[in-house]
């Protein structure tokens, strides 16, 4: 079973500080891969490595078996990577079927950039089936920055699929959301994860032992530890990275 | 060999000069510009009208016998209000919009746009002069160069150093800089933040009055003096960096001198593109210019 | 109750509702500019016809501007440079051959590769660096333009000569005030649909979407340097092509056209008339017109109280005058079932 998406020995310094340092991993089809780690452990960077934002010093990212180690971000979207943020990355301006009608765009034909929106068929249809699923038909027309958090949060996941990319980046999805949201997103993430690679970042411990079906544990850059949920759990390394100092 | 010699005495080193002086000024200038976007975050297109501002009241004031020496204390004193007025009356309504930087450009080209405008209802649309305060020249080297412009160098070169002292040691510096970095802890360790910003602002436009007392005699007084001077000071920010005072100081006599010396080489009206094409160079190879760090703008 | 529900799952496109409230705006415009116009002919008014003609190519300007501002999010101070050019390339051919067709395809390619050259320097940076990059751009042409003795230098082209415009339907030339401000008219509002179409397609979305959060965007697929670039061409394209019916107007053409006040007035016209409306860089334009026309009667120093106005504008207004007007047009268009 090849991997959607593997990472070999990826690093990246600022400064002479490495915020992180010869990661490897990889993220199997269908399936959940979180990684967690302490404050400062390198997650979201090793995010912005993967997606293109930052450029490596070093290591290779590889997505479907083609090397895109340091492609841009829209190149990256284009290879069918999703990802959404820790702070909520919206076009508040804009309506939530905007957001969303924006985000499914890449699966019309490039001709379609230069017809009328209402053209888009395939976009709108996906739009239409996103707004089902994730339960946003009473604020279509809502500008994205009227939702509540938890609509908001839950956008970010949709806007992030809206393209039908290989492999979901989510980068803290249920940061900030009340108890229930945070039981409805764990949910939704783990329905998710029948149709496309998922790959998470999370702090809620309760979550990640729930819905993952493989985690990394990562620790001041470096990656720690590695496997099923119940073996990182009594890894001492683990143990000691989050509780080893006061 | 005596060719060189005398062409450094009596043309290189004259032109040299006065660019070290047109560029003191320059900094000066800039030096407000940079100050008040590094650490207001504010970008101000009437920062050349200011310039002109001072400039007039030299000369009208002047006029009315007070002394030059004078003028350039009450000069930078009076525009500090009309700073501070403007910050808190104007700039302060639109600060908190998301667009910001849109926002205040557009206002302040707007102000900018009146002033000139009031100045030329004032002054009329001449060009004036007032009288050079120092004379004659002085021989250095065997290169004769002008008192006044020898004295421009010296006291602008005596001020930026105490802006520079000013905002990087002493306590007041540190309050600025702790408003502008992050003005809700700031204000809630007691730092009255909107005044500090008012009076941040009223500093740079001050400064830039001062060049236009200084400068006056010089280079004349004309109601669009500040809209041909706000381009060179752009340049120079934004070539020494936005924000940064060493990079004002760098790229205000270093572009000068540049203009100076091409302009012996080049027709004059080739300078200014010359100028442009560094300063795309710059924002093209590195945005954040020579000293700037890319956090603002 | 099944109506309720029908009703309400009909998503709201905002941004088409918008646009369509323009397009009403637009559409009253047109009325009025054929109300003008008449009123004009039986009168044998040529000042004021040729007053109006003016301040709709200056409208083309502000559309101009209003496609980079309203909807990038970039403010460009010197789309003068593209506008002058307009002008004087369109000079220069009339003076030539004076055929309206060859001047305004001569206007369209020159601009669109210029413009794309441009286009590349200054989109590599954003915000106010852009704004200055683009002022300098104008200053050094301006400044090019006014020192080019083959050209007139500081005292322009003179001498342009009457142009008859052959629409396949019907001929009139360019000397005949009430047809070519009809003509003009026409010419701005296809601009103006032109534009409005463009922001109704994916590509348009792309570039509000740019406005509203630029560093989303390539999340979502799309290099937002070929999005901004192509927004710059277009734009500049639109400057020059007003600026190309310019010396059919006036007869000359002068380096002034592309000075910063040529650049400024159009923000200015923009800012007032309403940011991101389009209809705004229309309405705008005629209401400076009409300001400066009526001010400038009564002093001579009527810069000031537009600058003045311009900043109430900028603090008190800042949807400018269509953003006053068009929520209502919007209420109405939807069936007021808000």
């Amino acid at each position: 079973m090849t991997a959607v998406l593997s990472v070999h020995d990826l690093g990246v310094s600022f400064g002479g500080i490495h915020a992180v340092n010869g990661v490897s991993f990889s993220a199997e089809p269908n399936a959940i891969t979180t990684v967690i780690g302490p404050n400062g452990a390198g997650k979201s960077t090793l995010f912005n490595l993967i997606s293109g934002l930052i450029r490596p010093s070093n290591g290779r990212v590889m997505l479907r078996g083609m090397d895109r180690t340091g492609a841009k971000p829209h190149l990256m979207q284009r290879a069918g990577l999703g990802r959404s943020f820790q702070i909520t990355n919206l076009f508040f301006e804009l309506t939530v079927l905007e957001n969303l009608r924006l985000a499914a765009q890449r699966l019309e034909p490039s001709a379609r950039l230069w017809l009328p929106v209402r053209r888009s068929h395939r976009a709108l249809a996906r739009v239409d089936a996103l707004i089902e699923r994730f339960g946003l038909a009473s604020k279509v027309g809502e500008l994205a920055g009227a939702l509540s958090h938890g609509e908001q949060r839950r956008l970010e996941i949709a806007v992030a699929l809206a393209a039908e990319p290989s492999i979901l980046l989510l980068d803290e999805p249920t940061q900030g959301m009340s108890h229930a949201d945070t039981a409805d997103t764990a949910k939704l993430i783990r329905d998710l994860a029948k149709d496309v690679t998922i790959l998470l970042i999370e702090h809620d411990i309760g979550v990640v032992m729930d819905i993952s079906h493989h985690i990394v544990v990562m620790h001041q850059g470096k990656k720690i530890a590695e496997g099923a949920p119940a073996v990182v759990r009594a890894d001492p390394a683990v143990q000691a990275a989050y509780f080893g100092h006061a | 060999m005596g060719g060189i010699t005398d062409y450094i005495q009596f043309v290189l080193a004259p032109q040299m000069i006065t660019g070290l002086a047109l560029g003191v000024a320059v900094v000066l200038v800039a030096l407000g510009l940079t100050i008040i976007f590094g650490l207001l975050d504010v970008i101000n297109m009437a920062h050349g009208e200011f310039y002109a501002v001072g400039a007039y009241l030299a000369l009208a004031l002047g006029a009315s016998g007070i002394s030059f020496w004078i003028l350039l204390v009450i000069v930078p004193l009076v525009m500090l209000p009309v700073g501070y007025a403007v910050e808190r009356g104007l700039i302060q309504r639109v600060f908190n919009l998301p667009d910001r930087h849109v926002t205040t450009l557009l206002l302040t080209f707007g102000l900018g746009l009146v002033i000139e405008e009031a100045l030329k209802i004032i002054f009329g649309a001449n060009t004036q002069r007032p009288p050079t305060p120092i004379s004659g020249a002085v021989e250095l080297m065997g290169v004769l160069l002008p008192s006044y412009r020898l004295f421009l160098i010296v006291i602008g070169a005596a001020i930026v150093i105490a802006v520079a002292l000013i905002i990087n040691k002493t306590t007041l510096g540190s309050l600025v800089r702790a408003a502008a970095f992050d003005s809700n802890m700031a204000a809630s360790l007691g730092v009255p933040v909107k005044r500090v910003f008012a009076w941040t602002f009223a500093f740079g436009v001050a400064l830039a009055g001062l060049a236009g007392v200084l400068l006056a005699p010089i280079y004349s007084v004309f109601p669009t003096m500040g809209r041909d001077f706000i381009f060179l000071a752009f340049t120079v920010v934004i070539v020494g960096g936005m924000g940064s005072i060493a990079g004002a100081v760098v790229a205000g006599l270093l572009l000068t001198q540049i203009q100076a010396i091409s302009s012996l080489i080049v027709p004059p009206v080739w300078s200014d593109p010359l100028l442009f094409g560094i300063m795309v160079v710059m924002l093209v190879v590195r945005p954040q210019g020579l000293f700037g760090r890319l956090g603002h703008g | 109750m099944a109506d309720m529900s029908s009703r309400s799952q009909k998503p709201v496109d905002r941004l088409g509702l918008a646009m369509r409230a323009s397009h009403v705006l637009v559409a009253i415009f047109v009325v009025l500019g054929l109300i003008c116009a008449a009123i004009g002919a039986a009168n044998q008014d040529t000042f004021f016809l040729r007053l109006a003609t003016e301040a709709l190519i200056f409208a083309g300007l502000a559309l101009s501007v209003d496609i980079l501002l309203g909807y990038t999010g970039l403010l460009s101070l010197g789309q003068a440079l593209y506008f002058g050019m307009g002008a004087y390339i369109s000079a220069l051919v009339l003076k030539e051959v004076p055929s309206f067709w060859l001047a305004m395809g001569a206007v369209l390619v020159a601009s669109f590769v210029v413009s794309l050259l441009a286009g590349m320097v200054a989109n590599r940076v954003r915000g106010v660096y852009f704004a200055l990059v683009t002022f300098g751009l104008a200053q050094v042409a301006a400044r090019a333009v006014y020192n080019t003795r083959a050209i007139g230098a500081s005292d322009g082209l003179i001498g342009i000569p009457i142009v008859p415009i052959n629409l396949g339907f019907g001929t009139f030339m360019s000397s005949s005030p009430a047809p070519f401000f009809i003509f003009t008219l026409a010419f701005i509002v296809i601009l103006y649909l032109i534009s409005a179409y463009i922001l109704d397609t994916p590509f348009g979305r792309i570039l509000v979407a740019l406005r509203a959060n630029e560093r989303r965007v390539p999340f979502l697929g799309y290099s937002t340097w070929n999005a901004r670039l192509a927004a710059y061409v277009l734009a500049g394209v639109v400057a020059a092509l007003s600026g190309a019916l310019y010396p059919m107007l006036r007869g000359f053409v002068s380096p002034e056209l592309l000075f910063f006040a040529t650049s400024g007035n159009a923000v200015i016209t923009v800012v007032t008339g309403g940011v991101g409306t389009l209809a705004g860089a229309l309405y705008g334009s005629v209401i400076l017109t009409v300001l400066k026309s009526v001010v400038g009667s009564m002093t001579e120093h009527h810069l000031i109280v537009i600058g003045l106005l311009f900043m109430a504008v900028v603090i008190f207004l800042p949807k400018g005058l269509m953003g006053l007007v068009r929520p209502r047009i919007e209420r109405m268009l939807s069936g007021g079932d808000r």
